[in-house]
């Protein structure tokens, strides 16, 4: 049977047979809400005195390890063309932002909200004897510790600690993947995952929904509330989900370039554009994560890192216009983060193998824009060939943290960080309930 | 990173607090239930857990829920058929009857002791060239219909858990050589045979060659990605090599380069003809479906590896990574952690470790003392792991006896976050609770309904619930399987379950 005789078979089959539940499905979608969100309504009712300010984080994760240099380019040093003797000819038409540093040509989108003071650019940004492994380095951003002990994720940690997240599912939410992304991951946060927004919904309607929405309910086992929770996470999204996208239509162009060699697995322009919808639709969304893969470029790097880039740059330019279209701008901080950068040596495939310290973007209307951090110094490299670190990441976490959402980013880092000032409008305090307040008070006195 | 260490580990801590004097008072949740035609049902009920209290859950409501499954282990049945929701791709009802006829143990010699079976060739699979590539979507469903109905199902089982261990995709391996095919051809082959020549067959793979560009790192110039992975993901983990050691591997197994089929190379004739431009010398179709060995690209001096200078060559360097300690627990750790338990024990891992070292890393030898172990049918293993999509998704297809499923699985397992031939990365897929999201367990629905939808006629349902989930269903389950005679909907209910997405 063909793909399309199937669709049209199943469609036809519903419609004659359904499934029949009999007495049982109108007491069940009579009992729904009296169902508790298994593990978080009791710890959240606690937490009456949430934060409350309007303001938004999208972290895009650049996975793979991005190359740094090939991303914002040493134009001033010989050494990086003795060291690249392939990649190096990114520098031929680069974007200069001083006469020592220049942007990927295919960032033009960016250097343009560089230009109107909307971009910084933290250089350096690294840890203490860094990992080279992706999935040990991976966990170290997420969890926001270098010394490996943490398990929770920073970004659930700040969830789970500020928000009332129980019964509102997209406090916290992943767009465009199929499982939740460590630095989200909390058991006592609760989040959504959307992988895509077009397939969000029960097949079978509102009959199977009610009757999935009992069978995942008081189930048993080590899995149980995991899979409880996810139910009733669902079944508030795709509620969710109906309202907004009645509300939403997209003020820009969103457009995911299919084939783009081996990142074709990666819709970051559709997640970006579902994290718009949740942004300007006014669904409590807070952290939002989106993941663009395919930066491990050990081999032919120069057009394939080009391309990222090109793709990166088209799909947050979108974003940005969109969300400045909707009056919403000011509300969001986009940030990337990428497990390391890569060795400043080419290798014998054209490409790069994994590195240390590496460029940070915090793009938007709450930041001051500029270069921040130094610039990495190609003719100090470490023993093993890479480039030392001037910024712990931690310090760009709590600068998003605390001065950006304004919340406690001490509790969730475990200790205090020196400022890299690049938001320009900080929170200010701390209110007498513990809520923190940001200085844009005006907007909150209403609230 | 091929699980979730916070999830996860919260969720072992959960299932060592309930050691100590358990309360054997049970709910008992079958009573009543013959009205819906489950008289012959087993339901055995739940231990009630919530006086135990759990961490950070003091406030917790009264309906919060703190209870386990009542492991059935000790009915042979049970055991047979969680042996075969492990050891192969789930069963049909005829398959578990004769499983249970069989027993426990003659199961498993049967599982074990039988070789992989050859697959049906692939149409075009050794022919593939840019012009014309293999078909992703088809070869899926070859390999989906293979698990469905192979004559070695637990090899065919094997074959994907190798595939998500030393794993490759297509994006980067590319449609337009054989390779991808020949790799699964390769895993399957070996997929019971030992962890030497498996490393071997792996690193000299065409499909890993490219993977992890093996294929281009030259003894002068390393690229160091495959020296890595070989160490980190493929046989020991961090900690247990430095950063010398990869740079030192990286050199000593520069030299390979992918083969050239017949099929490449007349494609290769026939562009530079049509160009006008002169075939390259050198090019010649190779006769191996492996990497070929240049010397003048490998590093002819001597290395320090894991604390031995000498000249090296590729075997001289796995067999140096098989005398290392950390070998055997870091490949029996992954098995347990998707045959077994989520958080196997140290003295557990540690046992089957010394027995696997000390086969000469004979992997059937191992995956029989797996199933054997106490361990394997002990209460606390009571659906401990969940199925990967590709688990649910066959297991479905061969509880409602439908092959014609295939298709539907081929095109369901992305939203569900497994496609085959194309793992999220190169630590291939991630276990258990990391496939329990909002979008995932929505998608597992979806697609049971989906599957349901396209049957003009299922089975009978008879006891399905017996013969699928152990008789051992939540209060919920039960309740909602009492409500309706509706064979359809019941089919629905058992499938969809939480019972049914675990193993």
């Amino acid at each position: 049977m063909d793909e399309k005789g199937i669709a049209r078979y199943s469609r036809r089959d519903f419609m004659k047979a359904g499934f029949v539940f009999g007495v049982g499905a109108p007491a069940l979608a009579a009992g729904y809400a009296a169902v508790p969100d298994v593990f978080a309504r009791a710890v959240f009712d606690a937490k009456q005195a949430g934060v409350v300010n309007d303001r938004v984080l999208v972290m895009i994760q650049l996975g793979g390890g991005n190359d740094g240099l090939q991303t914002v380019i040493p134009l001033g040093s010989g050494r990086f063309r003795d060291l690249r003797p392939t990649l190096g000819a990114v520098a031929d038409k680069a974007l200069p932002l001083t006469k020592d540093l220049g942007l990927n040509a295919n960032l033009g989108g960016i250097k343009k909200l560089y230009d109107a003071g909307k971009v910084a650019i933290v250089q350096g940004v690294g840890y203490p004897q860094p990992s080279f492994s992706h999935f040990d380095s991976i966990r170290v951003w997420e969890t926001a510790d270098p010394a490996r002990r943490q398990q929770d994720g920073w970004l659930g940690k700040t969830i789970a600690a500020n928000y009332d997240s129980a019964g509102h599912p997209l406090v916290g939410c992943a767009c465009g993947s199929t499982s939740v992304p460590g630095a989200l991951r909390d058991l006592q946060a609760t989040l959504t995952v959307i992988q895509d927004q077009n397939t969000f919904k029960f097949q079978g309607g509102d009959n199977v929904e009610k009757v999935m929405g009992a069978l995942y309910t008081g189930t048993p086992g080590i899995y149980g509330a995991l899979f409880d929770t996810a139910m009733t996470t669902v079944r508030d999204t795709v509620a969710q989900l109906r309202t907004s996208a009645a509300q939403y239509t997209p003020k820009a162009a969103y457009s995911d370039k299919q084939q783009l060699v081996y990142s074709s697995k990666n819709q970051l322009a559709a997640a970006l554009s579902l994290a718009s919808e949740l942004i300007v639709t006014g669904t409590g969304v807070k952290i939002l994560h989106v993941t663009l893969g395919g930066f491990d470029t050990h081999y032919t790097e120069l057009n394939r890192h080009d391309d990222l880039m090109a793709y990166f740059d088209s799909a947050v330019s979108a974003f940005y216009a969109d969300l400045a279209a909707y009056g919403m701008a000011d509300r969001v901080l986009i940030a990337t983060w990428s497990e390391f950068g890569r060795r400043p040596n080419e290798n014998a495939s054209a490409g790069t193998d994994h590195g240390t310290a590496a460029p940070v973007f915090l793009i938007g209307d709450p930041v001051k824009g500029g270069l921040y951090g130094q610039a990495p110094d190609l003719n100090a490299l470490d023993a093993l060939g890479n480039v030392g670190y001037g910024v712990d990441f931690r310090a760009v976490y709590s600068e998003i943290l605390t001065s950006h959402l304004g919340v406690n980013g001490r509790d969730v880092l475990g200790q205090s960080f020196d400022r890299v000032p690049f938001v320009k409008d900080p929170a200010r305090s701390v209110a007498s309930n513990g809520a923190l307040v940001h200085a844009n008070g005006a907007r909150l006195a209403s609230t | 990173m091929t699980d979730s260490p916070d999830v996860a580990e919260k969720q072992t801590k959960r299932r060592s607090d309930r050691k100590g004097p358990v309360s054997r008072r049970q709910v008992l949740v079958g009573a009543g239930i013959a009205a819906g035609g489950l008289g012959a049902a087993r339901l055995l009920g739940l231990h009630d857990l919530g006086h135990l209290g759990l961490p950070g859950q003091s406030a917790a409501p009264s309906n919060a829920t703190t209870q386990d499954w009542i492991a059935p282990l000790d009915r042979p049945e049970a055991r047979v058929a969680q042996l075969l929701r492990r050891a192969t791709f789930g069963y049909t009802r005829a398959e578990y009857e004769r499983a249970v006829s069989d027993g426990f143990e003659k199961t498993v010699d049967r599982l074990v002791e039988t070789a992989p079976a050859d697959p049906e060739p692939f149409p075009g699979g050794d022919t593939a060239t840019r012009g014309k590539p293999l078909r992703v979507g088809e070869l899926q469903a070859w390999w989906v219909s293979r698990m469905i109905d192979s004559p070695s199902p637990f090899a065919e089982r094997m074959t994907l858990f190798w595939h998500g261990h030393f794993t490759s995709d297509f994006r980067k391996v590319s449609p337009q050589t054989p390779y991808l095919y020949w790799q699964n051809l390769t895993w399957r082959r070996l997929a019971l045979s030992d962890l030497r020549t498996m490393l071997y067959q792996v690193t000299i793979d065409p499909g890993m060659l490219r993977y992890l560009d093996l294929a281009t790192s030259t003894g002068r110039n390393p690229n160091e990605n495959y020296a890595r992975e070989l160490m980190e993901l493929f046989t020991m983990g961090v900690g247990h090599y430095g950063e010398d050691d990869v740079r030192a591997a990286a050199k000593a197994l520069a030299g390979w380069r992918e083969p050239v089929t017949q099929a490449m190379y007349d494609d290769l004739v026939a562009e530079a003809q049509q160009r006008g431009r002169a075939v390259p010398k050198n090019l010649k179709p190779d006769d191996v479906k492996t990497g070929v060995f240049e010397p003048a690209r490998a590093y002819a001096g001597a290395v320090t590896f894991l604390g031995v200078n000498r000249r090296w060559d590729t075997q001289a360097v796995l067999d140096r990574i098989l005398e290392q300690d950390a070998v055997a627990p870091f490949i029996v750790t992954k098995i347990l952690r998707e045959f077994v338990t989520d958080a196997p024990a140290d003295a557990y891992v540690k046992r089957l470790a010394d027995g696997f070292r000390k086969s000469r890393y004979d992997v059937k030898a191992l995956m029989r003392e797996v199933f054997r172990s106490p361990e394997f049918v002990s209460a606390p293993a009571y659906r401990a792991l969940v199925k990967s999509p590709t688990e649910l998704m066959v297991s479905t297809a061969k509880a409602v006896e439908n092959p014609q499923l295939v298709r539907t699985i081929v095109q369901s397992g992305g939203s569900m976050g497994q496609t085959l031939f194309d793992p999220p990365e190169v630590g291939g897929w991630p276990s258990n609770a990391s496939w329990v999201s909002s979008s995932v367990v929505l998608a597992r629905i979806n697609f049971t309904v989906n599957a349901l939808a396209t049957m003009p006629k299922l089975p009978a349902f008879k006891d399905a619930h017996n013969v699928f989930l152990d008789g051992v269903v939540s209060p919920k389950t039960a309740e909602l399987l009492q409500q309706t005679g509706d064979e359809p909907s019941r089919w629905l209910i058992v499938l969809a379950s939480p019972e049914f997405q675990l193993k």
